[in-house]
């Protein structure tokens, strides 16, 4: 059985798992990133690579040394750097000696038929027909659209957990439920099973949450041991953390699509460019924020993403033009836990005293247990 | 604005200025405006660049911004286009793209700014598509009268061009224009054979470059760069690598790396950007790829900023001319 | 008996603690090293408050803030745990009621904060290195072989300040060994250094603020003149040292223990000044449940009990 590996972004090893095992591969899975896998890759990166470029090269190591032979991993369209990284790993790890092959799939649409030789590939070197790779890739699909409407409903209930990390030990509860169900029924009980737990979580549904809007770099979004937990830290905090950002919408609107129309239209006053990357979604979702009332923005970006540090260059002037309180969250190997908590517990104490500023001033309260709209794709 | 004045236009001395200014200042002055450029970088206008830009940008950038302050009070307009794609191969950097947005919301008190998009996968033609919406931005309707300063703007460029492939630098090639008296020392046999591969706008500001070309004049080298070769030339020697850099200036480094290690120079410098982040991965892989295969090639990679110094900078180049001096003795 | 509130402020360098009473007003405070022992610092910081306690008074509330103020609150037992931002932003607001702007550079960060109509509307922290933080000026100050008193009347003397590279310590010390060599004067390199290290930090930390007055400069670091000068200089207007500018965190969470307090009106959390005999052991573990491999801290106090347990990422630690 041949060995695949592929890339660790927040909980959707979980779906790529059972798609390379469904496949009929032995699956490496990566290991959740840790400081040896961060420290791991920092040695073998170029100094100024973005903290994901790091991340994925520690873990690729890792899977080598675990005996991985194929590496699959995205491409993409640029000018983000990302695009460039199934290269530039598989130069760095070649020259370290290693022995493997990368497919790295390019989003379909810049080239139809690259796409189709590397998907021909790997169903050969899985000796499966077309129709049941079709089966496969449709039940790993379905997986990943459950975790994400779990981490949404997590999302939504953590800032009215009446003790305080239970949201998140229900969570991890059913992350390994999920993992666990390979078939469509067993999925279907799954959800349910899911649903029941995070409901039976006790609620005090008499508090009035605030509304931050969470924008940037998809894995820096999505993958928690980079972001140091800013959702959960702000849902522990009382804030509702909205995010656009997931990975089945974001396959749907900018892999498979020309990304998301609406969010580009809402950046243009500010950056009529697609700039690569996240870089334009960051700026219109900060004001599809601002414009739906919400009480506060986060931005997080790995340290010299190129599209978000356009981003950051624009943002204070929404924040201005908007009034509505921006945080910028650069990541990299060396940004301190500490730091981040402190940043993330002032912003929301500001946040807290502009709100009471704007009831005092004649607003009135506002309501309590307002959802998030964007949340809901 | 008073009658008789010709309208100016600001060209900060940055970035693609080392590119493409013979092209608009022969398309503006054949419109009848007046370029005006920046004077070279100093120390002021680094730090005013330092203090305006987003502080994570790299320095030619920084420094981009910190031009735009040395002009916006001597203009009535500013020339800062969006270049996107220049030809079908490659995009500019994401910053080269947000330029305009990213200037216009760190500086305030700008005159207007010609921000136009020069895309040649949307509009292509070149400089064309863009030379046609300047003329409807500032009311010039005659179309031969934009064809002509088109035409003009060309010339200029192509004989530009001409000089660089003839060995002259950017700054050479320029003055060469201007009808000044140029020398480019000769190329000799016994000297070494150096290519120094970077971003114009990083290898030619003498002043974030502590003056990388002067010190190296002054030793007994031939020195090669990326302009010296036509950019259609350059793209076939990246033609092997499994994915195509997306940045326009990073496949042309990268595939002059290639050919001049073809062409079997003594060596190769890599004057990376300080902060940049296409050069981050550019220059890793123009390291393995230098150092492996039939016949590796001794390489530097020289990334200077603020900090560096000049002592720091001649240093490094020294001790690299010496060893490739040691080398050749030996073998 | 009066009361009376006590805020402790655990940072990696300095370890202060404060005590006021009703009006805000300071009766005690204590400025001291944390040397890496943060659970040391704060007992001894509460034995030498019990030796010279002021007559009448006793604890209503305790507040923790800094970088160690979930282990002190654990520790003492307090009543409100507080980021250091705000916490400095209320004390700046007891002592000077208008302030707009807070300049604060502690021992090895530093942040801006900006209040409009006393709230705090934005503020930073240095994000990547540690230039032009109190760590660093000590370090040059022994490398010149200068007590650091003397460092900001040494940079006042200056007439023409050197220029000195200033974004990075290494490449600053680098910078000022040249200037040495090139016979410069001490004082003008001093003074060049507090210019470099004002103008890194306006150019970082408080990029794109609106720095508007009254400014007030608080932190270890405002003890120094020549900073305050070099301040002066570049924003061109006058800055403010206020009274207690080394332990403003601590006032503030004294402060907001108090205002805690009085809105709560519950007892206090206090453990009381046994505190400080006490022995608290604490030791880690790498959880080995999944590959996220957390560190899980557990704090044990002398009774053998566990006072608190963090660092886990799915929250199964977190039950005591």
């Amino acid at each position: 059985m041949r060995k695949v590996t592929f890339p660790h972004m927040g909980y959707s090893h979980i779906a790529f798992k059972q798609l390379i095992e469904d496949m009929g591969f032995e699956a490496i899975t990566p290991c959740h990133p840790n400081r040896y896998t961060l420290d791991l890759g920092v040695r073998y990166s170029p100094e100024h690579a973005c903290i994901p470029f790091k991340i994925l090269m520690g873990n690729y190591i890792e899977a080598l040394e675990r005996g991985a032979e194929i590496i699959i991993t995205s491409g993409g369209v640029g000018p983000c750097r990302a695009g460039l990284y199934g290269m530039t790993h598989e130069k760095i790890l070649k020259s370290l000696g290693y022995d493997f092959r990368i497919v790295v799939f390019d989003p379909p649409l810049v080239n139809l038929w690259d796409f189709y030789w590397k998907l021909r590939f790997m169903v050969r070197e899985a000796r499966l027909s077309w129709r049941a790779f079709i089966d496969v890739i449709k039940r790993a699909w379905d997986k990943l659209k459950l975790l994400d409407e779990m981490e949404i409903k997590a999302i939504n209930l953590r800032p009215y957990e009446v003790e305080k990390g239970s949201t998140t030990r229900a969570f991890h509860q059913c992350l390994q439920i999920i993992d666990r169900a390979r078939t469509r029924k067993e999925m279907e009980e799954a959800r349910r099973e899911c649903h029941r737990i995070l409901e039976k979580v006790p609620k005090d549904r008499s508090r009035r949450p605030l509304k931050v809007g969470l924008v940037g770099e998809i894995y820096c979004l999505l993958e928690p041991f980079i972001n140091l937990e800013v959702e959960r830290t702000l849902g522990e905090l009382g804030a509702l953390a909205c995010r656009g950002v997931f990975l089945t919408g974001y396959t749907q609107t900018d892999v498979l699509g020309k990304g998301n129309h609406n969010v580009r239209l809402l950046a243009a006053p500010y950056l009529n460019q697609f700039v690569g990357g996240h870089g334009q979604n960051s700026v219109g979702e900060t004001i599809f924020y601002a414009k739906k009332g919400f009480d506060g923005v986060i931005h997080v970006a790995p340290f010299g993403c190129l599209p978000e540090i356009v981003a950051k260059g624009v943002l204070p002037k929404i924040s201005r033009d908007l009034d509505i309180p921006i945080l910028t969250l650069t990541l990299d190997e060396q940004t301190g836990r500490a730091g981040v908590q402190t940043r993330l517990e002032a912003f929301v104490d500001l946040l807290y005293q502009k709100r009471r500023a704007k009831e005092v001033k004649g607003f009135g309260t506002l309501l309590p247990g307002y959802r998030c709209g964007l949340c809901q794709h | 604005m008073e009658r008789g004045r010709k309208l100016r236009i600001g060209f900060p001395r940055a970035l693609f200025y080392y590119s493409y200014f013979p092209f608009w200042q022969g398309f503006f002055n054949r419109l009848g405006m007046e370029v005006v450029v920046s004077p070279p970088t100093t120390k002021g206008i680094l730090d005013d660049g330092t203090r305006e830009a987003e502080a994570e940008a790299c320095i030619p950038v920084k420094l981009y911004h910190g031009h735009v302050l040395a002009l916006k009070d001597k203009v009535d307009l500013l020339f800062i286009p969006r270049l996107v794609r220049i030809d079908r191969r490659s995009t500019f950097c994401p910053k080269f793209l947000g330029l305009p947005d990213m200037v216009r919301a760190s500086l305030p008190d700008l005159p207007p700014i010609l921000d136009l998009k020069v895309d040649e996968r949307t509009s292509p033609g070149e400089w064309w598509p863009t030379c046609r919406a300047i003329g409807e931005l500032l009311g010039i309707d005659s179309f031969l009268r934009l064809w002509s300063a088109y035409r003009e703007g060309k010339q200029h460029q192509k004989a530009y061009e001409k000089l660089l492939y003839k060995g002259y630098l950017p700054e050479e090639a320029l003055a060469a224009l201007r009808g000044e008296e140029v020398e480019v020392p000769p190329r000799i046999k016994e000297n070494l054979n150096l290519a120094v591969l970077g971003y114009p706008y990083q290898v030619y500001d003498g002043y974030i470059s502590w003056d990388i070309i002067g010190k190296l004049r002054k030793m007994p080298i031939n020195l090669w760069t990326m302009e010296m070769v036509p950019p259609s030339k350059l793209y076939r020697f990246c033609k092997h690598l499994p994915k195509q850099p997306f940045w326009h200036y990073s496949v042309l480094v990268l595939g002059a790396a290639y050919y001049y290690q073809q062409q079997g120079v003594d060596g190769v410098i890599h004057v990376a950007a300080f902060a940049c982040g296409p050069d981050a991965m550019v220059n890793k892989i123009m390291e393995i790829d230098l150092s492996q295969g039939s016949n590796p090639t001794p390489f530097m990679s020289l990334s200077v900023d603020e900090q560096t110094g000049d002592a720091g900078v001649a240093t490094r180049l020294e001790a690299f001319v010496d060893m490739l001096l040691q080398r050749r003795r030996k073998g | 008996m009066e009361p009376c509130y006590l805020g402790i402020d655990v940072g990696s360098v300095s370890t202060n603690l404060v005590i006021i009473d009703q009006k805000g007003e300071v009766l005690r405070s204590l400025y001291l090293r944390t040397r890496g022992q943060p659970i040391e610092a704060v007992k001894e910081g509460l034995k030498k408050l019990e030796e010279d306690w002021p007559a009448g008074f006793s604890i209503q509330g305790v507040g923790t803030t800094g970088s160690g103020r979930y282990l002190a609150g654990a520790i003492v037992g307090a009543d409100v745990v507080k980021n250091e931002i705000t916490a400095h932003a209320v004390a700046a607001r007891l002592e000077v009621p208008e302030v707009q702007t807070i300049l604060e550079i502690g021992g090895q960060d530093s942040k801006i904060i900006i209040l409009r109509q006393g709230v705090v509307v934005d503020f930073a922290m240095n994000t990547v290195c540690a230039a032009g933080t109190g760590s660093f000026l000590d370090q040059q100050a022994a490398r010149l072989g200068i007590p650091i008193e003397n460092f900001g009347s040494l940079a006042l003397k200056s007439q023409q300040p050197v220029r000195i590279a200033g974004r990075c310590t290494v490449f600053a010390e680098s910078d000022m060994i040249h200037k040495q060599q090139m016979g410069h004067k001490i004082e003008d390199i001093i003074a060049g250094l507090c210019e470099a290290l004002v103008r890194n930090y306006l150019n970082n930390v408080a990029k794109g603020k609106e720095i508007l007055p009254p400014i007030v400069f608080q932190g270890g670091v405002a003890a120094n003149a020549g900073m305050k000068a070099a301040f002066e200089k570049a924003l061109n207007q006058e800055i403010i040292v206020p009274r207690h500018f080394p332990v403003m965190g601590a006032l503030g969470a004294a402060w907001l223990a108090r205002e805690y307090m009085q809105q709560n009106g519950n007892s206090t959390k206090f453990k009381g000044f046994r505190v400080a005999a006490e022995h608290f052991e604490t030791y880690s573990f790498v959880c080995e449940g999944c590959s996220n491999l957390c560190e899980i801290v557990n704090i044990k106090g002398g009774d053998g009990k566990l006072v608190a347990r963090w660092g886990g990422r799915c929250g199964k630690w977190e039950i005591l």
